[in-house]
């Protein structure tokens, strides 16, 4: 006992005080910043940055709704933003601290999702798309422009055990409606039914339901094809290109459309500095500071004084940077009321348990 | 004897403490949840406000509703079935594969035990989630492992297996990771055993299979009991194991409860499959005592 | 006189490689010089060097470590006090109390705490993880320590008691060094749950109050890197040093003899 006192002790000699004065505490995603950004960042503000970070939107609003504080910032997707400025959780952006909204493409801007962007700047986009081993796909010949890939029987004989798909009831109900040729937002509980018929039709061809894992299945080449986020799909081909693998991981997006995920940036209602959050909010959607996400992540970048310090290779994945025909067909997720949720949360129970 | 209210002086001090510890920051926090179980969903999340206003004063705002969406509908309680099916499985392959761990610990020189029970637990304090993408590595198609399995089974004439997203390989994860928690139990039980005993038994002309069974099985019981609970309980709930290796089968009852904290944001329904899961694995786990109990008896 | 047969050896041995087939795997790979562990490419220390410039990782392990010893240490003194209430006396509330955290699911428990830290205003952090990773582990402790009481000779306590020792003296002398390979167990169980909890830790953790569980599994959302694998190496091996040199400083503390 003494000896567990000592070492106890002994751990706890150098903490760092907790209650430092002159941190900004950001609730965030894990590796969806550059530490250079940061250094950058607390050197300019002469105050360190703490980060913690949660995994998903949903953890993030659980949180939240059991009532956690303590954070300055929070980078939830977009469709979060409503419910928490409803919920009270955030406090309106000072815009006149935030110069460089200047810098935002003007279609993600004043969105229905937070008029006047009140309470959220833009901060990274995703696109929900396949992703696939190019050698593997040449050889099968498979199709990799369209959802029918992972919901038509057809197409599935050959890929059969090789696909995996995302573990999201939101992300997979709307590729299969998209599929279907409705909106991701479609609300009919008819077409949600025919949604989850096309679903379970093609799910004993399916190897998993995947939240994460499937980075690493599709660079090691287990997995030959996958319904993921392009920074994924983007994280997987490095992988496979730093493992030295004999083929690539190439972007396919649907013809049909598909689903966009725009990350904000909010302020929490009782932050402790809102001062430097705002600091850090006008800092990020700088051009130079925008670009380092998309050139370390991959992903696609609202900000349009960032195109010019993006790496031409990246610039040139028509995934990552859609033309305008393609932008068009893309739709964000609009967030379900209780009622649907429930419905939703049946039928998600079903798919998976049959 | 000494008299009754030394007894219970002692069995406060001993036993309050927990007690009250349990009570504090469990049954006090749990309670929350238990009420929520009778509440409404937020519109955005958490739970809707548990008293509301009208025209004819304050109103509780609570509901069967949840209870009666459980009951009404079989799907639920399928899949309650289905992870009792797969922790009893569990438990079984823990125990066999557990059982001569704990006996060969328990025999070894006084010296070696410790060591030896520290390294059944040592692989233990790396990381979940690092050891189950091992496994994912050791399961899939292009591993030596299963490569190898695959050449044997071809020389029998047998196709080749998949291991990886099966029900096999849930099955192989929950034992893996609920192993320790059956060895460490049965190896307290079978660390006190008298070896006198077998001598004794030896000398009475019982053989080695006789021995164990009618000796040292019948001895290591509680241990055995014990074990079986601490495997069994958390495997019931379990949901990271088949999120992870279950493929599109291998879903299970703690899967939809997390489905109801996170994904669908639906607190009431989630306390109720909460409350059925809590209240199921307790009354097994007080059945297997008492009938422990009444066979040694 | 020992009796391992060959069988038991045999399948002795096959439960090690079990336990430890994945481990390699783990290990290995915190070698391997890719960034994605998914595929051998060759050997490299770089994971090492960059964890130890990572000062993020490093400090969750150390949160990790500090909550686990703390966590177990309670535990192991409730849980061995609640295992002996349970095999002693006739309680109703108790057995029921000590089953039920590791029956209820670890997310309905992690949001339960939240509320009732958040209502009663205890601050998130590194001391709400640890009450609440007290409260899960006090049951796995009782459990084995209940095992281990059951048959144990009632009559060398009773013997200590009629020559004059108190009932601690009976207990610290007597019966403690009986069950201590149960209450070793015990509290080994309630520090590897501690160290390798997520769901709870998730809900009760405050700013800047990471562990290494809540900061690996959100790494592995986004990439994995073998600096994973590398901290997990770390991690074990200086557990098993603390617990190596605590048991050479007073020997047999492992089995209390």
């Amino acid at each position: 006992m003494k000896k567990l006192l000592l070492a106890l002790a002994l751990l706890t000699i150098g903490w760092p005080a907790l209650a430092q004065k002159n941190e900004l505490r950001i609730y965030h995603w894990n590796d969806y910043i550059a530490d250079e950004t940061v250094a950058r960042f607390e050197k300019q503000c002469k105050c360190k940055v703490v980060m913690d970070y949660f995994g998903d939107n949903e953890e993030l609003v659980a949180k939240l709704a059991a009532g956690a504080k303590g954070y300055d910032i929070y980078v939830p997707t977009m469709n979060y933003v409503p419910g928490m400025a409803k919920a009270g959780w955030l406090q309106p952006l000072d815009h006149s601290k935030l110069p460089n909204f200047k810098n935002v493409l003007p279609q993600y801007l004043d969105t229905e999702f937070d008029p006047g962007n009140r309470y959220s700047a833009p901060y990274a986009m995703s696109i929900t798309m396949l992703g696939y081993n190019d050698k593997k796909i040449r050889e099968l010949g498979v199709p990799v422009d369209s959802w029918a890939t992972i919901f038509d029987p057809k197409v599935l004989e050959k890929l059969k055990g090789r696909i995996t798909v995302l573990d999201s009831q939101n992300e997979l109900m709307a590729a299969a409606l998209k599929y279907l040729g409705y909106s991701v937002n479609d609300r009919d509980p008819k077409h949600w039914e025919e949604a989850k018929k096309v679903i379970l039709k093609a799910k004993p061809y399916w190897a998993a339901f995947m939240a994460q894992g499937y980075i690493k299945e599709l660079a090691s080449g287990n997995i030959w094809l996958v319904h993921g986020y392009s920074v994924d799909i983007f994280q997987a081909d490095q992988g496979a290109q730093e493992a030295k693998q004999n083929f690539r991981v190439r972007f396919g997006l649907p013809k049909e459309g598909a689903v966009l995920a725009l990350d904000a940036m909010v302020i929490a209602k009782n932050a402790p500095r809102p001062d430097l959050a705002h600091q850090f909010i006008n800092f990020m959607m700088d051009g130079r500071n925008a670009a380092e996400l998309t050139n370390i992540i991959g992903s696609l970048n609202p900000n349009k004084a960032a195109l010019q310090h993006i790496k031409p290779e990246i610039k040139s994945i028509k995934a990552i940077f859609p033309d305008e025909a393609m932008a068009a067909k893309l739709e964000m997720l609009k967030d379900m009321n209780a009622r649907e949720r429930r419905q939703m949360s049946r039928i998600w129970t079903e798919i998976k348990a049959r | 004897m000494r008299p009754g209210w030394h007894m219970r002086a002692y069995k406060w001090l001993i036993g309050g403490p927990p007690l009250l510890y349990l009570l504090v920051f469990f049954a006090a926090p749990v309670l929350i949840m238990v009420v929520a179980s009778f509440r409404f969903p937020g519109e955005f999340g958490g739970l809707s406000p548990l008293v509301y206003e009208d025209e004819t004063g304050r109103h509780l705002d609570l509901t069967l509703e949840n209870y009666q969406r459980f009951f009404a509908d079989l799907l639920y309680l399928s899949l309650f079935f289905k992870s009792l099916l797969y922790a009893a499985i569990t438990v079984l392959a823990c125990l066999l594969l557990s059982y001569p761990l704990a006996l060969l610990i328990s025999r070894s020189p006084k010296k070696y035990r410790d060591v030896m029970v520290l390294l059944v637990i040592l692989p233990f304090w790396s990381n979940f989630l690092i050891r189950i993408y091992a496994w994912i590595l050791i399961l899939g198609p292009q591993s030596v492992f299963v490569g190898a399995l695959n050449g044997v089974l071809a020389w029998f004439g047998a196709g080749p297996v998949t291991l990886l997203y099966t029900p096999f390989a849930v099955v192989l994860g929950m034992v893996y990771v609920h192993l320790p928690f059956m060895v460490l139990p049965l190896y307290a039980n079978l660390e006190k055993h008298d070896p006198a005993l077998l001598d004794a038994a030896q000398d009475l002309g019982a053989n080695a299979w006789e021995r164990f069974w009618r000796v040292t099985f019948p001895l290591s019981l509680p241990g055995v009991y014990a074990g079986a609970a601490l495997v069994f309980i958390p495997a019931f709930g379990m949901f990271a194991i088949p999120d992870l290796l279950g493929g599109t089968e291998g879903i299970m009852i703690g899967n939809v409860i997390k489905q109801q904290f996170l994904d669908s944001r639906d607190w009431p329904f989630g306390s109720v499959l909460s409350m059925v899961l809590t209240v199921m694995a307790v009354l097994l786990a007080a059945l297997a005592a008492l009938y422990a109990r009444r066979s040694r008896q | 006189m020992m009796r391992r047969s060959p069988w038991l050896w045999v399948a002795g041995f096959f439960a090690y490689a079990f336990l430890y087939a994945p481990l390699v795997v783990v290990i290995a790979y915190s070698f391997n010089d890719s960034r994605l562990n998914a595929e051998w490419v060759g050997f490299t220390l770089d994971w090492y060097r960059k964890l130890f410039r990572n000062e993020e990782m490093l400090l969750a392990a150390r949160n990790s470590l500090l909550i686990a010893l703390v966590a177990s240490a309670v535990s192991t003194v409730l849980g061995t006090m609640a295992g002996f209430a349970l095999y002693r006396y006739r309680t109703r509330l108790l057995p029921v109390l000590v089953l039920a955290p590791i029956a209820i699911p670890e997310i309905l428990m992690g949001v339960s705490l939240l509320l009732f830290f958040v209502l009663v205003g205890i601050a998130l952090g590194l001391v709400s993880i640890m009450l609440s990773h007290i409260a899960f582990c006090i049951g796995f402790v009782a459990i084995v320590v209940r095992a281990r009481l059951e048959g144990l000779d009632e009559s060398l306590t009773e013997a200590a008691r009629d020559l004059g020792a108190t009932p601690w003296q009976a207990f610290r002398l007597v019966t403690l060094p009986l069950i201590m390979p149960g209450v070793v167990a015990g509290a080994l169980m309630a520090f590897t749950l501690s160290i390798d909890d997520f769901v709870i830790t998730f809900f009760t953790s405050g700013v800047g109050a990471t562990t290494l569980p809540l900061q690996i599994y959100t790494m592995v959302k986004i990439s994995v890197t073998p600096e994973v694998n590398a901290v997990s190496t770390l991690l074990m091996v200086l557990t098993l040093a603390l617990i190596l040199i605590a048991s050479r400083l007073s020997p047999g503390s492992l089995r209390g003899r």
